[in-house]
């Protein structure tokens, strides 16, 4: 299991005097759920937008399955099998819950710029679609219009889309922003479903500390930048700087009553 | 071999089932001249096949302004409606396609299909231009630099450089029809023909490309370009596409333009003539393909009758006519109309599930 499928090296990026990635070397084992977490501006979007292509970096590197991917534009890093959640919803409002997936799933495939045969006929895609659906609990919600949704559901939704083509790894830029409390474990059961029924490898930025603890295989800090420590649950939740910079203010010892 | 042919049979059968509509439509058209022969003008069929003088040849034409204005927005309902491209550029793919192909057959004297092969080259070509401007602007900045392109178009035509070819600001005069079934004036129901399977044809293909998995990503494009990026989609190659497709019906519906008109105006390649695309899919319904068909008619035949009627003061009388349209059918005549359906069968899936007792 010690097998790395996503590396950075020396990353860097700067928007004018402001160093938003500070040189960040990280390494994301295969298989694992791996967390970054960190205080506002420490760096976490803009690093997603590095590894994903998004955003191209000021200097440095990055490897995904060993393969230097650093210049890959965007919509070639999905193909592959890399693939990321935005921070804020990112749909096709207008389209139906299904086609939304269904396009995610197209997308993988050989057939989108055939013009003369309908879409229907490709039905490889439309099975992948009702399966992620199912996989994410929108069953039975396939004709409404995606900007109908609730927001939990659409970030369900969300997590739909990146599923479909079947990555490798899943970047997941808080998957539970703006979520309603109690959605919030559901959300979390499903992504924890998903790394350890596949072998996938799930990177993920998220807020809530309780939730970071509980599932995280492997956790990185981000301040200002730059790495402050990495390590298991255990060993950040023990690290002192790490509490002293960060979590002194946001982590309380998870209390059992309040869980689920 | 019975099996194959019995298969071959059925997937026509089905075809036919699914094109009802438009082949109905399509009957419609190509019976319509005999109608109005017989029925005001009190002659017979062989007043249409003889060409004769009268409401039915005269009907004839403004049909075929139609079909011509149909083809034109149905390509801007491709680039803007289904891909929510904003090009005010778009003019121009109907008078590049009005004006080559005119001053081809006029001034260079070269066989029909020869010229049409170079027309579709040249629109091509100006496909590839538009969406060179892609990747570096966008929405309204796309808007404006395709009407710089269009009005530098629109000030070539009329330069006096050129004017042996292009009538400098009075228009291209002088096309021959190279053909018989392409002469409007004596052969006035071949040509009508010719329009009518030239605009079917076209609708076929189009309503074919919205459904396929390629207009499903333009589509998609227009609802959320980044997102459709991220999917893996690379967009560039599919606006590439859809400006493609539209640049080539364009200039179909422009050399149609340049045999059916006596003159080629530049009033083809300016900002107004853009606009009239956009007034009809406004009036038919955006992103519906067919409310190109429809937009186009009621749009023409708003225009001249209003005209007729009431002569100076029919641009007020059209301008209100837009306004309680835009008003009152938000979506359009084909839009709203589909949004009604969607109502409409809730409806009477309620009175269903009444009747049959069945809890919804």
């Amino acid at each position: 299991m010690s097998d790395v499928i996503l590396e950075t090296h020396d990353l860097r990026r700067e928007f004018g005097a402001l160093v938003a990635v500070d040189d960040v070397n990280v390494k994301i084992e295969a298989g694992t759920l791996h967390s970054i977490i960190g205080p506002n501006g420490a760096g976490k979007t803009t690093f997603f937008n590095l590894v994903s292509g998004t955003l191209p970096p000021t200097s440095g590197t990055v490897f995904f399955k060993g393969e230097d991917i650093t210049a890959l534009p965007v919509h070639r890093a999905i193909h592959r099998g890399l693939g990321r959640s935005f921070q804020i919803t990112n749909i096709f409002p207008n389209l139906t819950v299904l086609e939304n997936v269904r396009l995610a799933a197209q997308a993988m495939g050989r057939d989108s710029f055939r013009l003369f045969r309908s879409h229907g006929r490709y039905d490889e895609y439309l099975r992948r679609a009702a399966e992620v659906l199912e996989q994410v609990g929108l069953s039975g919600q396939e004709l409404m219009p995606a900007s109908t949704l609730p927001h939990g559901d659409q970030r369900k939704l969300e997590l739909g889309m990146i599923l479909a083509p079947d990555p490798e790894v899943l970047m997941l830029d808080e998957p539970t922003a703006g979520m309603a409390a109690e959605q919030v474990p559901e959300l979390m059961g499903l992504v924890q479903r998903i790394q350890v029924a596949g072998t996938k490898t799930v990177v993920l930025v998220e807020h809530n500390m309780n939730v970071v603890m509980r599932v995280s295989d492997r956790i990185t800090v981000m301040h200002q930048g730059a790495v402050l420590a990495e390590g298991s649950a255990a060993e950040i939740a023990a690290d002192e700087r790490v509490q002293t910079a960060y979590l002194g203010q946001l982590y309380e010892a998870p209390n059992p009553e309040a869980e689920s | 071999m019975t099996a194959a042919n019995a298969t071959v049979s059925a997937g026509f059968r089905s075809w036919l089932q699914r094109r009802r509509g438009v082949l109905l439509l399509a009957a419609a058209l190509v019976l319509f001249p005999f109608v109005i022969s017989i029925l005001i003008d009190g002659q017979g069929v062989g007043a249409v096949l003889a060409n004769d003088q009268g409401n039915a040849r005269f009907l004839q034409g403004l049909a075929i302004e139609i079909f011509i204005l149909a083809l034109y927005a149905i390509s801007y309902d491709l680039v803007l409606g289904i891909t929510g491209l904003l090009s005010f550029g778009h003019a121009m793919f109907f008078a590049v396609g009005a004006y080559s192909f005119g001053i081809l057959l006029k001034s260079f004297d070269i066989a029909w299909p020869v010229a049409l092969l170079i027309v579709l080259v040249a629109a091509l070509i100006q496909a590839v231009l538009f969406a060179l401007v892609l990747p570096r602007v966008k929405g309204i900045t796309f808007a404006l630099v395709t009407l710089g392109l269009a009005s530098v178009f629109w000030i070539v035509i009329q330069s006096s450089d050129l004017s042996d070819w292009a009538g400098a600001e009075i228009g291209l005069q002088g096309v021959q029809p190279p053909v018989w079934f392409l002469d409007t004036t004596n052969e006035r129901f071949a040509f009508y023909l010719v329009t009518i399977a030239i605009l079917i044809g076209v609708f076929m293909v189009y309503t074919r490309i919205v459904d396929s998995p390629a207009g499903k990503v333009l589509v998609a494009i227009r609802d959320n370009e980044d997102r459709a990026l991220m999917l893996g989609y690379n967009t560039f190659w599919f606006k590439l596409l859809a400006l493609t497709v539209a640049s080539i019906t364009a200039v179909l519906a422009g050399a149609l333009h340049a045999l059916h008109q006596p003159i080629v105006t530049p009033n083809v390649a300016g900002l107004g003539f853009t606009v009239t695309a956009l007034l009809i899919i406004l009036i038919g319904g955006v992103g519906t393909i067919s409310g190109a068909l429809v937009g186009a008619a009621v749009f023409r035949l708003l225009q001249f009758y209003l005209d007729k009627w009431f002569g100076g003061a029919s641009d007020l009388l059209i301008g209100l006519a837009y306004v309680a349209i835009v008003l009152y059918l938000p979506f359009g005549i084909v839009g709203t109309w589909r949004a009604k359906a969607v109502q409409r069968r809730k409806g009477l899936d309620f009175v269903g599930s009444l009747v049959s007792g069945r809890k919804r």
